[in-house]
């Protein structure tokens, strides 16, 4: 039995001034060290196995045929007539000039402090507006939930330390997730060492994507003129799915 | 150069589905049959006097059901509070949620207005919704001030409504097809010819051919405008003095789909114009190409729009199917037409026998 109670209570009010500045310092501390996250692709360590695009879906539920993560894969032809493998991870790019944010009719898309493009899905009505805007194609409205859908860095894996489920699985390591306002990150690392020699898809919308490539062919970052073998493929909404 | 063949890809579905080419071409109808609406029961014009009559009537009718198919486009209708609760108005749909109602209470209102003489008559006579009638006329007075004010507001909120459902496809730089300073135009102007079709349906209904060449002369009129605005998109596309333009005509390439639709396109709308120049007296053929006209480039610019890829080389086709959202969205739009079109000509007589404002009989 506890005899005395005031004692502890007193303890803690004489600390509670200096647990208080405490946490307060710690705060500030840590606003000023605020990450920005950002994703590097290595497209040529990409093998195109989609082991990014299932452990999206996974982690993510994703409806069948919708997808937050996928690797758009080419055949590229040179002009002596030497075909080989180009690939093209895509995702949300969380650009810092997101045109899917001033097109929300209620505000819902919004860009953390930390870089991270999030949708607030109790917010969001479901428009399709900022699907539009996209000029990645990055977005779609989930089948399950009715609302705005994309990558969100698997944000809830972020905040608990961990890296996305699409950088966790890569078997080659093509993906490199990290803080590029740390200098001694390895994605900070890795940018400074490729400086001048990577791209980031459609430069000329002027959205400043994030999401950065090395080893991207100019001919890919958009739009391709070209064939494409897509009706062929596997489609679930060809399927009888 | 080097060539490609994408062996893998991906391209999203469609975001906006036919429910909103189904919203853009009622609520465009509606304030094009709105302005046709103004010269015989604002201005009191003779000429006009009995189509503004039928012309409201496509307004109404247009107007209270194209708001329906954007709420079906919400997947759940009550999301609609949230562009209330929480509006950005950096968003331009965000400021057509606030135009649309300013739109058609301004309608509903000045229908009100235009249409009490005829309530006080329907009070009158022997009914067994007399009384409602006798309330709905309010006195039952043709007030030409109350009418101008009402008309003027519905005016704003009409062109509000033609700016924002343009704009808010034009914004969007991602579609390049929706990109272009022309459209907003196009669409206004196609909103105006099938407002005219509608309007011209419906006289065509009560029988009466009196105003088919006037309709037919403003529908000349606005095939002409149409033909002109659709050239001008193509030579800002051809020249490159508009980047987003060339991107569009070049994304649709070679694609057979999208040249026997640019003939289709132009092929009816040249038919459009012999029909309504030709012949000046009839009035369901021309009704029938013009909504057609209006329909049509409303879907080859929101579901062909959509089609177009953004990455890569694939495009996403969309077919229509026998689903609430696609067909049968479409089937119940007009049903929803039809009923209101009946409910409100049973309340109230439209042809030129009855008396309402305007009339001065």
């Amino acid at each position: 039995m506890n005899v005395q109670p005031d004692l502890s209570r007193r303890a803690f009010f004489t600390a509670l001034p200096a647990v208080t500045a405490g946490l307060a310092i710690t705060a500030h501390a840590a606003d000023e060290a605020t990450p920005h996250w950002s994703m590097l692709i290595d497209t040529r360590r990409c093998i195109a196995c989609q082991a990014c695009t299932i452990a999206c879906a996974m982690e993510n539920v994703s409806p069948e045929g919708q997808f937050r993560t996928v690797v758009a894969t080419y055949a590229v032809t040179d002009q002596a007539g030497k075909t080989g493998l180009a690939v093209l991870p895509r995702l949300c790019n969380h650009c810092d000039e997101p045109p899917c944010i001033p097109v929300c009719p209620v505000g819902a898309t919004f860009k953390r402090k930390d870089g991270i493009v999030l949708v607030d899905g109790d917010r969001c009505v479901g428009c399709g507006y900022c699907v539009q805007a996209c000029p990645y194609d990055a977005r779609f409205v989930n089948h399950h939930t009715g609302k705005a859908d994309k990558c969100t860095f698997c944000s809830h894996r972020v905040e608990a330390g961990l890296l996305p489920a699409c950088v966790e699985t890569c078997v080659g390591g093509a993906r490199i997730f990290g803080d590029i306002n740390d200098p001694q990150s390895d994605i900070s690392r890795r940018l400074a060492a490729a400086e001048g020699k990577t791209r980031v898809l459609k430069p000329e919308a002027g959205t400043k994507p994030r999401v950065f490539y090395i080893g991207l062919e100019q001919q890919l970052d958009g739009r391709v003129d070209g064939a494409s073998t897509a009706d062929m493929m596997w489609r679930a909404d060809n399927q009888g799915a | 150069m080097n060539t490609t063949v994408e062996v893998l890809g991906f391209a999203r579905e469609p975001a906006w589905l036919p429910w909103a080419v189904q919203y853009f071409f009622l609520i465009g109808i509606s304030t094009g049959a709105f302005f046709l609406s103004l010269p015989g029961l604002v201005w009191r014009h003779p000429d006009w006097r009995g189509v503004s009559r039928r012309a409201l009537l496509a307004a109404l009718v247009c107007g209270l059901t194209a708001p329906v198919a954007l709420l079906a486009d919400l997947h759940q209708p009550g999301r609609f509070l949230n562009f209330y609760l929480h509006p950005n108005l950096g968003s331009w749909m965000a400021l057509g949620s606030f135009f649309i109602p300013l739109y058609l209470f301004g309608l509903i209102g000045y229908a009100w207005l235009c249409l009490r003489p005829q309530l006080a008559d329907k009070a009158k006579q022997p009914s067994p919704i007399a009384g409602l009638y006798r309330r709905l006329a309010y006195g039952g007075h043709d007030n030409p001030s109350a009418i101008r004010a009402a008309a003027i507001a519905a005016t704003l909120g009409a062109v509000l409504v033609l700016l924002y459902s343009g704009m808010e496809m034009m914004v969007v730089q991602a579609r390049s097809l929706w990109n272009t300073a022309m459209l907003p135009l196009i669409f206004a102007i196609t909103a105006l010819t099938g407002g005219i079709g509608m309007t011209a349906l419906f006289e065509a209904l009560t029988g009466s051919r009196q105003s088919a060449a006037l309709l037919n002369q403003w529908l000349a009129r606005g095939v002409w405008a149409t033909l002109v605005l659709l050239a001008a998109w193509l030579v800002l596309g051809l020249s490159g003095m508009s980047p987003a333009t060339a991107e569009a005509l070049a994304a649709m390439g070679s694609s057979f789909g999208w040249l026997a639709t640019g003939v289709w396109l132009l092929g009816s709308t040249l038919f459009t114009l012999w029909m309504a120049v030709n012949y000046r007296n009839s009035l369901l053929m021309p009704a029938l190409l013009a909504l057609h006209g209006a329909w049509l480039i409303r879907w080859i610019v929101f579901i062909g729009g959509q089609s177009l890829p953004k990455m890569g080389s694939t495009s996403r086709s969309y077919y229509l199917i026998l689903t609430p959202d696609s067909l049968l969205g479409i089937v119940g739009m007009a049903g929803l037409c039809l009923t209101l079109y009946i409910i409100l000509t049973s309340l109230v007589p439209w042809d030129d026998k009855s008396s309402a404002c305007g009339d001065p009989t």
